[in-house]
């Protein structure tokens, strides 16, 4: 009897032993040193969050194919995320460049993925990373064209910092004034009426847009730049139509802005809103949030992979993964970037051999793989990622409009899934 | 005209959130400075009522503002009781347990835009021409019926009484029986549940961020101290005096100098009144 439960014993014994081998982890997968990515990232905003989501799902399916091979030893990767918290109205850049040095200090980062998202911050950001010679890709928030001029008027300096998302420049000439001109076209609409939030990206935005637009035909009957964190919009809702505006162009990453777009709904102001950048518009739940009162706005979430598309096969794959993973569509801005970079950051290190970061700078430069949003591709003089309205030349943007409770891709017209329309109330 | 009606709401809007801080301060010297976190949790409360206990609107209000009601008391007797008297730990004690409440709220993932409490009533009209929304002119009755409950309960109910009492003079009103902790408790109390009152009827115009703790403070300061730490009255007026500048100031000006007006409003009322237009606490130093 005493052998028979022995035997039953060591049996049960090696069974639980075996477990681990019969259903293997991701660390059993990816052996060696972790490649630790430093994420300073502003958390508590979409910028960051979707952005910390994307770098994790990217590391959680790199590691379960056994991670990144560097030389001949095969490494996983680790994230460690801070948060920056530099999306909050009156924090100091001086927080984010501080998480900025405890991730490269004390966590030990080899690479920075991610932010600081604010572009002053980031900015500021890029001479700490010089100093520490760390190689970082910048995929969410900041669009300012700066960042890569800084670059290329540095380049021995600032050669450690590359950027995979977009830039105000290229936004507003090769995505938001094409698509503005398509409206005019299409609705014989020209009246433009501008809202943007006071920080950098958004003003120079929004002066970028009107002088542009001006130029192509437009009318700017107003602009209203509004501090971070308003909550109320009527009265410059009511300048716009007073003004006789056909066109409201927001630029603004603030989670309040779903309160300017239930004001429009609610004073049915005869203008469609046009979302160059619109944080609370770009997410899946905004139609929920504003009760679809959110229906007809348009939004820019910068590269294709954001809202779901066809623009490459890996987007859609890309899409159901992290839909699956999180139980939701990839979010908006810095989603689709932020899991890139570390692909683009993995298929670098492989191609260096090694982790030294000027031999990774140098690889990354001569990156060329067709990813979620395209053929991403840097440019080598200012390590900015090169764009495109076709993804088989480049990286693509992606803009939607909220139709019938879903955000239908509608440029560039390479990827759109739909046609832009009109509210009801701006019929004639 | 649109000056006119989104200046009334905006100053009803100030005087709803700005009222439970002047009320305790008015009557129990406090100042409470984790008001804009119970805005706050209200917010959260009664969207988690709603979504998590499934329970209806109104039932979720009514335990949401008990719960304020309760979580303000609780506030005066195992936190404040213990520095009464201590302007400046109040003032931290009360600051550090809003910032506590905020901070814990981001950490446990409370962000982003998915957080909105339903309108009471949806659509809009049009008055003299200028297109509204229906929680708009819900913000003025509501705004109209607190602060004529607060005249009726300060001038004709017994506890109402007392608490005017222990603001005009607390060791006399000790003298007649009136019982200091109790009444700082039920002003407290009280307080909080305006702030928790003044978020839901606010938050359904937006949507429910932590931020907004911060926000609502600020304007809840700049409102007292303009209309005289204290004096409720001197709140109403100083609301509606920040309520019509911050409009025509987004009119006239520039929407961008909108959160200005009411730092400004602090700065110049501290140079030349600094007892506020209905303070009493300094009169007396500024006239000397």
């Amino acid at each position: 009897m005493k052998k028979k439960w022995f035997v039953v014993w060591m049996v049960t014994f090696f069974v639980i032993l075996s477990i681990p081998t019969l259903f293997p982890s991701e660390k059993a997968n990816a052996q060696g040193k972790p490649i630790v990515i430093g994420s300073p990232l502003a958390t508590a905003f979409l910028y960051g969050w979707d952005a910390e989501r994307a770098i994790k799902l990217a590391v959680e399916e790199i590691n379960a194919k056994g991670g990144v091979t560097v030389s001949k030893e095969k490494r996983p990767f680790k994230v460690e995320v801070m948060d920056t918290r530099d999306l909050e109205p009156v924090v100091p850049v001086n927080d984010a460049l501080l998480v900025v040095e405890k991730l490269i200090l004390e966590k030990n980062a080899d690479f920075i993925v991610g932010g600081p998202v604010r572009s002053e911050a980031a900015l500021a950001a890029m001479d700490l990373l010089s100093k520490y010679k760390k190689v970082s890709i910048l995929t969410t928030g900041a669009l300012t064209p700066a960042y890569h001029k800084r670059i290329e008027a540095e380049y021995e300096k600032f050669k450690y910092c590359f950027r995979i998302s977009g830039e105000v420049g290229w936004m507003v000439s090769g995505e938001f004034i094409p698509c503005l001109m398509g409206i005019k076209e299409k609705f014989g609409l020209n009246k433009l009426f501008i809202m943007v939030q006071d920080v950098a990206h958004a003003r120079a935005g929004g002066d970028i847009v009107a002088k542009i637009a001006g130029e192509k035909g437009w009318e700017i009957v107003g602009k209203e730049i509004y501090p971070t964190g308003t909550t109320d919009y009527s009265v410059g809702l009511l300048k716009a139509k007073e003004g006789k505006a056909q066109v409201i162009l927001i630029w603004m990453d603030m989670p309040e802005t779903a309160i300017l777009l239930k004001q429009w709904y609610d004073m049915k102001i005869p203008a469609l809103p046009f979302g160059t950048i619109i944080a609370a518009a770009e997410q899946p739940g905004f139609w929920k949030a504003t009760e679809g009162k959110g229906e007809y706005c348009m939004a820019s979430v910068v590269n294709a992979g954001n809202a779901p598309s066809k623009a490459t096969p890996w987007t859609m794959k890309f899409v159901e993964a992290y839909q699956k993973k999180y139980g939701l569509e990839p979010e908006g801005y810095g989603t689709s970037s932020s899991y890139m970079a570390v692909y683009v950051l993995k298929d670098a290190i492989e191609r260096a051999g090694k982790l030294d970061s000027d031999a990774v700078v140098s690889a990354l430069e001569k990156t060329d793989l067709m990813g979620v949003y395209g053929r991403i591709r840097f440019n080598p003089k200012n390590h900015q990622i090169i764009p495109s309205v076709d993804p088989n030349e480049g990286a693509v943007g992606t803009i939607f409009q909220w139709q019938a409770g879903k955000r239908v891709v509608v440029f560039p017209p390479k990827i759109a899934m739909g046609e832009i329309k009109l509210p009801p109330w701006m019929k004639k | 005209m649109d000056i006119l009606i989104y200046g009334i709401v905006n100053s009803f809007s100030l005087a709803l959130m700005a009222i439970g801080f002047t009320l305790v301060y008015g009557i129990s010297r406090l100042p409470n400075f984790a008001h804009g976190a119970l805005y706050v949790i209200t917010g959260f409360g009664v969207w988690w009522f709603i979504h998590k206990l499934h329970l209806n609107y109104a039932l979720s209000i009514i335990l949401a503002l008990v719960l304020m009601g309760l979580i303000g008391a609780g506030v005066y007797r195992f936190v404040l009781i213990r520095v009464r008297g201590m302007a400046t730990s109040e003032i931290i004690a009360t600051y550090a347990l809003g910032l506590a409440i905020l901070e814990f709220l981001r950490w446990r993932g409370f962000k982003g835009m998915t957080y909105t409490l339903p309108v009471f009533m949806e659509g809009s009209i049009q008055l003299a021409g200028v297109p509204i929304d229906l929680q708009r002119i819900i913000v003025i009755g509501i705004g109209i019926v607190v602060i004529s409950f607060m005249w009726l309960f300060t001038h004709y109910n017994k506890i109402g009484l007392a608490l005017r009492g222990m603001a005009q003079d607390e060791h006399a009103a000790m003298m007649l029986g009136i019982d200091s902790d109790w009444m700082a408790i039920i002003a407290m109390a009280i307080g909080s549940i305006l702030a928790g009152l003044s978020a839901i009827v606010l938050l359904p115009l937006g949507n429910i961020v932590v931020e907004a703790g911060y926000n609502v403070l600020i304007l809840s300061i700049a409102v007292c101290i303009v209309g005289g730490l204290g004096s409720w009255v001197g709140a109403i007026l100083a609301a509606f005096m920040i309520g019509f500048v911050q409009i025509l100031t987004v009119r006239y000006i520039q929407s961008h100098f909108h959160m200005v007006v009411a730092l400004l409003a602090i700065i110049l009322t501290l140079i030349l009144r600094p007892s506020g237009l209905f303070g009493r606490q300094k009169e007396l130093e500024e006239r000397v």
